[in-house]
């Protein structure tokens, strides 16, 4: 078994990390780069912790050969997070308590960046349709479809309604 | 042991001879949804792996009334992109954003029931395999392809490169049956393909997912359809022929019984679906 170095781009900053064949970004990111907002849940693409984007499109951290990266570009968590406060996405699950133990929050809002990328307005059908790869197992969704309600309104504004 | 090399060929010229090279002891992945959870779990502990996501072998193209699939498409693509109805739903019904974004195609075809959610409609459009070795292409029906639970017609040298069906002429229809509306395994997935003229049925295609080792069509539910006029009774007769064309099994999903009662409903279902859209028509 040959170490290899994988580059790829994290968080907009190219990375370089020497690997055993096979490593999963899933665990590159939490036990190499200690970044662990990307979660470890199932480790069967089952639960949406550990969703990831890359290239912008969400994928499972978990079910990724790290090698499969390569001179890609990965998103996690961290790399939405400003350095000081939070970003609209986050203020919205924050405020609308769509956060319990919060286990479930960082797939959750990867996905919400993605989908509001793509429909800047979804109805509730089409949110729940996104987040259906997403486990909470704590509040129960509709706080959550809420939060992404209200971050699209933070993001593109709220169409005049008050 | 864990993994010696994991490699990602740049063409399908590359993957044979890796292919060639470690024969079955080469484990193939594409998209990972299939194999990776087994590797996490430790259950599988595959020395030489090659993945194909760079290989190139997803484009989708139609031509001359047939569609040709490439093995690595996503479901993803074949969701947004599939110019069959039928196969853009049963996209839709398997798994979720984050994992169709990952499996391919191809990699249905390997999914171990209750999970194939696309192979149950691909079999219901009569499509056939490509797979291609060391020794050039040869091409098999879906409906020949499976051999048994996990196992198939594939020689050790050989990938599926390709999948390739006709534009459906017919009426088709798919209902996935499973425990809550998105992202979950099938109690039972049904997928029928009818071609019906001049009030009767000229053609019949039903495939069942979920009950059974591998995707399965029901030749003889096909014979009560073929030639009826679709009417209650021909629906009714043949969903019970099917439930007895079977061979569900038990699950964390559900257990033997239930799917064996669930089959005739839900391909009653189905067949309805088609029956009241002639009617529109």
């Amino acid at each position: 078994m040959k170490p290899k170095i994988v580059s790829f781009t994290l968080n907009g900053r190219p990375v370089d990390v020497m690997v055993r064949p096979m490593t999963t970004l899933q665990n590159v990111l939490r036990r190499q780069l200690e970044l662990t907002a990307t979660k470890a849940g199932c480790r069967q693409g089952s639960c949406g912790s550990c969703t990831v984007l890359v290239n912008g499109e969400p994928m499972a951290a978990c079910l990724l050969p790290i090698e499969d990266v390569e001179g890609q570009e990965v998103l996690t968590l961290e790399g939405i997070t400003p350095l000081h406060g939070l970003h609209p996405i986050q203020e919205a699950f924050f405020e609308n308590f769509a956060v319990q133990c919060g286990y479930c929050t960082p797939g959750m809002i990867m996905v919400t960046k993605a989908l509001l990328e793509r429909e800047p307005r979804p109805d509730e059908a089409t949110i729940r349709e996104a987040l259906s790869g997403n486990l909470c197992r704590c509040t129960g969704y509709q706080a959550i479809v809420q939060a992404v309600t209200d971050a699209a309104d933070r993001l593109h504004g709220n169409g005049g309604v008050s | 042991m864990s993994v010696q090399n994991y490699y990602l060929p740049e063409s399908l010229g590359e993957a044979l001879e890796l292919l060639a090279r470690y024969g079955p002891d080469l484990l193939v992945i594409a998209g990972g949804t299939v194999a990776m959870p087994l590797i996490n779990e430790g259950v599988s502990t595959p020395v030489q792996v090659m993945g194909l996501r760079r290989t190139g072998l997803d484009e989708m193209a139609r031509s001359n009334g047939n569609v040709k699939i490439g093995a690595t498409t996503t479901l993803t693509r074949l969701l947004e992109e599939s110019p069959v109805p039928l196969l853009r739903t049963a996209a839709r019904n398997t798994a979720a954003w984050t994992i169709r974004n990952m499996g391919t195609v191809g990699g249905n075809l390997f999914s171990p029931p209750p999970a194939g959610d696309v192979a149950v409609a691909l079999l219901a459009l009569d499509a056939e395999v490509t797979l291609t070795g060391s020794g050039g292409e040869r091409v098999v029906p879906l409906a020949r392809f499976w051999t048994g639970f996990m196992t198939n017609v594939m020689q050790a040298d050989e990938l599926v490169t390709a999948i390739t069906l006709p534009v459906p002429t017919g009426k088709t229809a798919y209902i996935k049956y499973g425990r809550k509306q998105a992202h979950t395994p099938a109690v039972v997935t049904v997928a029928a393909h009818l071609v019906v003229e001049g009030g009767r049925v000229q053609q019949a295609r039903l495939a069942l997912g979920a009950v059974g080792p591998h995707p399965l069509r029901c030749p003889q539910a096909e014979a009560v359809l073929t030639g009826s006029e679709l009417s209650e009774d021909a629906i009714t007769e043949a969903a019970q022929t099917a439930a007895g064309e079977c061979d569900p099994f038990t699950d964390a999903i559900a257990s033997e019984w239930y799917r064996r009662k669930m089959v005739p409903v839900y391909v009653a279902r189905a067949l309805r679906q088609i029956a009241q859209e002639e009617a529109a028509s």
